[in-house]
């Protein structure tokens, strides 16, 4: 019905295309094996993206996510989590 | 009792209603299904000629590869017949021309239909490849936990029900 909306999987609108940050240095990063700190996790994931190293903000610190073929079209965000798991304190000071 | 793929739709069922309980097929696409094979919309099961059970079967058991329906369009109001001298091949020729162009045009919607275990599939397949990657979805699914960010706190039965990496 929408060929467009299998593209873009998100609800966004075709003729903006994916949300994503122009890195400046992305190029060097991928050659020096530098990770691009950032925090913009609502950047799509983009075919040229694959192979670098970055740091996701979390909200605290920064999360290393290595970018792989298979992440292309997720968000930065869906790989660094935000939320710490739930565990009782042994003891009580 | 009529048996489809396995399935027993139950004879005294209307046969649009009777259809939903094959995985994957909702009321939209049993109603899509029925005007394919023109079954009407108060027929039961058991009203079901042999040549449309038989036919629904087929459709069913591989809808990619099923053949198109043919479409013949009415004419248009400016319609002018050509004279009654022209002889039948070139009437032929040219009915087969109009019928090409046709077949682009009209993409039958049923064509991509997924039911049971191919479903099935897709579905485990998305979630594997979730898992894969390590995103936030495929934890979520990992850890039998609601996906996209409802409470927690009391409920998320659904979640603990469904949300495993082998669902199905």
């Amino acid at each position: 019905m929408r060929p467009s909306q299998i593209l873009l999987k998100s609800g966004r609108s075709a003729w903006k295309g994916p949300y994503f940050i122009p890195f400046k240095n992305l190029r060097d990063a991928l050659v020096n094996h530098e990770s691009m700190k950032t925090q913009a996790r609502g950047c799509t994931i983009l075919p040229n993206f694959v192979g670098v190293r970055f740091s996701v903000h979390n909200g605290r610190d920064y999360i290393p996510v290595l970018v792989t073929q298979d992440m292309v079209g997720h968000k930065l965000g869906e790989f660094a989590v935000t939320k710490k798991r739930f565990t009782f304190r042994a003891t009580k000071k | 009792m009529v048996h489809i793929l396995g399935i027993n739709l139950p004879d005294n069922q209307v046969a649009r209603f009777a259809l939903t309980s094959i995985y994957g097929v909702g009321h939209h696409t049993a109603h899509r299904l029925c005007a394919r094979l023109q079954v009407h919309d108060r027929c039961k099961v058991k009203d079901l000629s042999p040549f449309q059970v038989t036919a629904l079967a087929s459709f069913l058991s591989s809808p990619a590869t099923a053949p198109p329906l043919p479409r013949y369009p009415l004419a248009k109001p400016d319609y002018v017949p050509p004279p009654p001298t022209t002889p039948l091949s070139e009437l032929q020729a040219a009915f087969q021309a109009s019928q090409k162009i046709k077949k682009i045009k009209n993409s039958d919607p049923l064509k991509n239909l997924k039911i049971e275990s191919e479903l099935r599939r897709e579905i485990r397949e998305n979630i594997a490849h979730q898992r894969m990657i390590g995103s936030y979805v495929g934890r979520r699914h990992a850890m039998h936990l609601p996906v996209r960010g409802q409470n927690t706190q009391t409920n998320a039965k659904t979640a603990r029900k469904l949300n495993r990496l082998d669902r199905h």
